[in-house]
């Protein structure tokens, strides 16, 4: 066995550990390195930029505790722009298994900002669903959500004067981990009731929400940890998203060499082959 | 009874799809409060597919523990698991001094239905999609090869996507951004664009299949 066949079937613990290393290094010990803003993230962040004081803002998150690393960062800086224009705020979210994470989120970004439930905001919780979930809320919130999380009417809570449905809300974000998320949002919710759609999702699915940014349906899209990092930088209170950002880039920066590692081993064996006049493989 | 099994769903079908695929043109109040109704009953119904799931998940484990079929141990922590969230779920806190009723917290104080869900569920979850980390790097390393022209030009565009969307990456090679920025925005979102077109059409043309019964497979098999 030559030497590239030989790095070619590497002990895949020692890429285990590679990555570790690489993860654990810049957590440590951060760099901070600069955040280039994307137009798409900065779409999110000017229109709530631009709502006034006491505007609704719906967030739906939209996600499990598996996507909490890239999403709740992105959910914490939301919430935290939100709160600071004084935004009327109603959280919810369409995945059972993502409720008590989302009632955390909400209910220690508004004690950090000092905001009182059911007054500055409020939230909803879960309800099953998914699209006519979202179409109840178009037609008539309070039959959709009849009390908030916590059993409160929701009809009684200040937070919700005016709102009747959808339509009355000015901007719902959703943050995503898959389905149903933004695709749900947009098809049962923003199509009809006309409210103005944002997104944030995981990393992996943000490629398949491209069709929708471009064509406007959704005027803004956070996409993962990097997204997270470029709003926390974009609202000035960087958090745990621009901190991760230093281990995420190692780790990129890795696997890009193992991958061209792999490619130089993979060449080298298939040239001598070539030469020696065996078959290549 | 073949009027109950066949023909009575394909008329309920028939008129729903037709009435509803109307009603989204149709802004009259009566319309819309026909709407609200019925997307409130859709959604009892969706609650109840939770409660079917879960059913039918209990059944299938409790098959593999009767029959000890490998892995069987994993079935019975599953039933440990359920049953001892679902009690958490409806027991009594003493420390809050009121029935937990699927709360995670109590006036700030956690319940065990709480300690289940932040201490054993989110970690848990977490650590499994970290792990991916790992394995996805071992993959690439092992089968991202440059084995035919089009591997190639794929791996191309992956590493510059990978440099561009981390601020090292842009860093090392400044124009990664901007190439990634019209990779995904010009060459992935029309392709996506195109699937969806392609998603779409076909959704139409079995939704209308279904509305006029030429579709009958979710009416499911059986005598007639």
């Amino acid at each position: 066995m030559t030497f590239a066949e030989r790095m070619l079937h590497i002990d895949r613990r020692i890429i285990f550990l590679v990555i570790g290393v690489c993860t654990l290094l810049p957590l440590l010990y951060p760099v901070g390195l600069a955040i280039k803003v994307s137009p798409e993230v900065r779409g999110v962040h000017d229109y709530i930029e631009s709502l006034p004081e006491g505007s609704v803002f719906l967030l739906s998150m939209d996600f499990d505790p598996a996507s909490k690393p890239e999403l709740q960062p992105q959910a914490v800086a939301l919430l935290r722009h939100a709160f600071k224009k004084n935004l009327r705020v109603i959280g919810m979210t369409l995945w059972v298994t993502g409720t008590g994470l989302a009632d955390l989120v909400v209910s220690q970004a508004a004690q950090e900002m000092g905001k009182v439930n059911g007054k500055d905001y409020v939230f909803l919780g879960w309800s099953p669903g998914v699209g006519s979930l979202i179409i109840t809320m178009g037609q008539d919130l309070y039959k959709a959500f009849p009390s908030d999380y916590n059993n409160q009417p929701t009809r009684e809570l200040a937070v919700l004067k005016g709102i009747q449905t959808l339509r009355d809300v000015n901007y719902v974000v959703s943050l995503a981990a898959g389905t149903a998320g933004i695709e749900s949002w947009y098809v049962y919710g923003k199509d009809k009731y006309k409210f103005e759609l944002g997104g944030g999702c995981t990393g992996v699915i943000a490629p398949g929400l491209y069709p929708l940014l471009r064509s406007g349906q959704i005027n803004g899209l956070i996409g993962g940890l990097r997204g997270a990092a470029e709003y926390e930088t974009l609202i000035g209170q960087k958090g745990r998203a621009v901190a991760g950002m230093d281990a995420q880039s190692a780790t990129h920066v890795a696997i890009i060499m193992l991958v061209i590692l792999c490619n130089v081993f993979y060449l080298l064996i298939r040239t001598s082959r070539g030469q020696s006049g065996q078959p290549r493989g | 009874m073949i009027f109950l099994r066949r023909q009575l769903p394909l008329l309920i079908t028939f008129v729903a799809g037709v009435v509803f695929a109307a009603q989204y043109y149709v802004p009259h109040p009566t319309s819309e409060l026909m709407l609200t109704e019925v997307t409130k009953w859709l959604q009892i119904i969706s609650g109840f597919a939770l409660v079917l799931g879960v059913t039918s998940l209990f059944h299938i484990h409790a098959v593999k523990i009767r029959r000890k079929e490998p892995g069987w141990a994993y079935s019975l922590i599953l039933y440990g698991g359920i049953l001892g969230t679902i009690a958490a779920g409806f027991s009594y806190s003493f420390t809050a001094g009121q029935w937990v009723n699927g709360k995670e917290t109590i006036n700030g104080i956690v319940t065990a239905f709480g300690w289940i869900y932040s201490d054993m569920m989110v970690p848990l979850q977490g650590t499994m999609f970290a792990i991916l980390a790992f394995f996805i790097a071992s993959a690439a390393y092992r089968s991202f090869r440059a084995r035919s022209r089009e591997a190639a030009l794929l791996l191309i565009a992956a590493i510059i996507v990978m440099m561009g969307r981390v601020p090292l990456g842009e860093m090392l090679l400044p124009v990664s951004g901007d190439v990634t920025q019209w990779i995904l925005n010009v060459l992935n979102a029309a392709v996506r664009r195109a699937i969806l077109i392609g998603i779409s059409l076909g959704a139409v043309a079995l939704s209308l299949k279904i509305i006029f019964g030429m579709e009958r497979a979710y009416l499911g098999g059986g005598k007639e």
